[in-house]
């Protein structure tokens, strides 16, 4: 913990304007306000509590959400505090990964109601959930675990095999928790998010997904310059990586934007922390933003993507094939609200993204600038449906043809 | 302190989603049987060394805190093993209780050290403790607080927060208190707990 914070100080006391210096190093702010300009000092504005208490049914906001025409949206569980990612078993269990409250839920089918149970707990932010072969994958900050056949022991897990030396990832709290995906030739890829707001940091440590071979050995860079990617996919047909990544806090309500990322190729570099598209940070030395690789599409400022996976099911009209579906949990570093739904992003035949539409909206109380939940994950199920997890209320929603 | 009102409210229209129906009724029984008062106070205001108050904490703090115990990952003894056994409903009823009794400062609290209040209330300003913790120290949401709050109490939690031995529903504590001496520890925890 100590190497933690002092990492983290060190960095940030290196990239900030000097605070008033006594005799002392002054104080690092929290990493959330690292970048903050003077003249937003006193700005009443920070992350939202979460809730890690269980939402009865009766109270969650199903009423509220809308799709569009043709689809249905319904509760599908629920008494699941804090649940985010979601992975499935072959068969058929849904796995959900979790922040703050340290828990891995399993939820399983039985004569047409959901039976939630808690698989792992007294994890650190385990939010790193993936299946192969059989085997659970859970990422926590700095721990990677594999329960083995977890479907085969799911009241009585037991020790997971410990492969956190193998990965050996930083210890690095801030943007330390991990999104996990296998690609399709098999490798555990995984972000490694920037411990700071914005800072000057070893690019070749943090701003990065990375890929493992599953036993943690072969470690390569997929994309640098990343600030933080919570949520990625491979396009279906062309397999390559698409990733959503997180812009800094406190440039303005729209500017940094939250970015859609195309990798076409291993090792491509996106210029956290100078550019994000063409935008040059000022808080960081000047480079020229023609150096890195541009984002594929801006999904707005401060609206958080997360869930971001390809549909390839049947169950939805052909128009939604090989489409991107976006959770974007919603914003706190911008004075009106934004996000608090699930996108779709188009893309065209050419690759390019020619739009992004609303699909699961309802979340945001736009009369209140409040919201009454947060779409984490979206995940595709065998039959087609398309599950969405609500952190704040601990919940998991199902969208499927009416 | 108006302005500070003012932004409390404003923030707490922020959070629209729907809240379980907390019983403050039944927090308090609970809390009777379960003999917090022992250490908490009978009406939530810590009479001993280093017992923190919980009189008029946000609800979602003490929740969140109760939670962070009941699955061990803050450790805190003997508060981990109390709170085992405890369902969201009684946690939140709990949170209910403490969050509705009436705010003050402990028995005990001794005369002001206006030297040591100054270089506090200093050092405060430039740690930017009022942002979160909100101008008056009042607390909001997961926040909690420190008006009033007991000075041994403060001082041991924020050199808890320094030395990373503890963190919040985040790391933001332990960012911020990076650094900070032990002088600086014990200026800061006079000043708050004077307030």
């Amino acid at each position: 913990m100590f190497r933690l914070s002092a990492t983290i100080g060190l960095a940030a006391a290196l990239a900030l304007p000097p605070l008033a210096l006594a005799q002392q190093a002054p104080p690092a702010p929290p990493a959330w306000q690292q970048g903050r300009p003077d003249s937003m000092a006193a700005s009443p504005l920070a992350p939202h509590a979460p809730k890690m208490t269980m939402t009865p049914a009766d109270r969650l906001p199903v009423d509220a959400l809308k799709v569009p025409e043709g689809f249905k949206v319904e509760l599908w569980a629920h008494g699941a505090p804090g649940i985010r990612t979601l992975a499935e078993g072959p068969n058929g269990t849904i796995f959900g990964g979790s922040r703050t409250i340290g828990r891995v839920y399993a939820i399983t089918e039985e004569g047409g109601q959901r039976k939630v149970r808690t698989l792992a707990q007294q994890l650190n932010q385990p939010n790193g959930l993936a299946v192969r072969d059989g085997n659970l994958y859970v990422v926590a900050i700095n721990r990677v675990l594999r329960y083995d056949g977890i479907e085969g022991k799911l009241d009585n897990p037991g020790q997971p095999a410990d492969l956190t030396a193998a990965f050996n990832l930083p210890t690095e709290e801030h943007h330390g928790w991990k999104h996990i995906g296998f690609s399709p030739d098999g490798r555990l890829t995984m972000n490694i998010g920037v411990p700071c707001n914005v800072c000057e940091f070893d690019r070749d440590r943090f701003a990065m997904i990375v890929s493992f071979r599953p036993d943690g050995s072969d470690r390569r860079v997929e994309a640098r310059g990343v600030r933080n990617s919570v949520g990625f996919d491979w396009h279906p047909t062309t397999r390559e990586l698409w990733a959503t990544n997180h812009g800094r806090d406190w440039a303005g309500n729209e500017t940094p934007p939250d970015t859609l990322l195309r990798i076409r190729r291993s090792g491509e570099d996106y210029g956290f922390p100078f550019c994000v598209g063409t935008w040059n940070d000022p808080a960081v030395p000047q480079r020229q933003c023609s150096e890195f690789a541009q984002p594929a599409a801006a999904l707005g400022g401060h609206i958080a993507p997360i869930g971001t996976r390809f549909y390839t099911g049947t169950m939805f009209p052909e128009q939604y094939r090989n489409q991107l579906f976006i959770a974007r949990r919603g914003s706190w570093n911008r004075e009106t609200l934004s996000g608090y739904d699930v996108v779709v992003a188009r893309i065209g035949a050419d690759g390019n993204v020619t739009g992004i539409e609303p699909f699961l909206t309802g979340f945001r109380d736009d009369a209140n600038n409040g919201f009454r939940g947060r779409p984490v994950d979206v995940f595709q199920r065998r039959d087609g449906s398309l599950l969405v997890s609500d952190e704040q209320n601990g919940a998991i929603y199902r969208i499927s043809r009416q | 302190m108006l302005r500070g009102a003012v932004l409390a409210a404003a923030l707490a229209a922020a959070v629209a989603f729907p809240s379980a129906a907390q019983d403050a009724a039944k927090g308090a029984a609970l809390a009777e049987e379960r003999g917090c008062g022992s250490c908490h106070g009978a009406r939530g205001i810590a009479e001993q060394p280093p017992m923190p108050s919980l009189a008029g904490q946000p609800a979602e703090f003490i929740a969140l805190q109760m939670i962070l115990f009941r699955e061990r990952l803050r450790d805190a003894p003997p508060m981990p093993d109390m709170a085992q056994g405890l369902d969201d409903a009684q946690v939140e009823d709990l949170a209910a209780h403490f969050a509705a009794l009436p705010p003050g400062p402990p028995p005990d609290r001794g005369e002001a050290d206006a030297a040591k209040a100054r270089e506090g209330e200093a050092l405060a300003a430039r740690m930017n403790c009022g942002v979160c913790h909100l101008p008056t120290f009042a607390g909001r949401a997961q926040i909690p607080r420190v008006a009033g709050q007991r000075e041994d109490y403060l001082a041991h939690a924020l050199a808890q927060y320094r030395d990373g031995t503890r963190r919040g529903s985040d790391t933001n504590m332990n960012a911020v208190m990076y650094g900070v001496t032990d002088a600086q520890i014990t200026a800061l925890a006079h000043y708050l707990a004077q307030r």
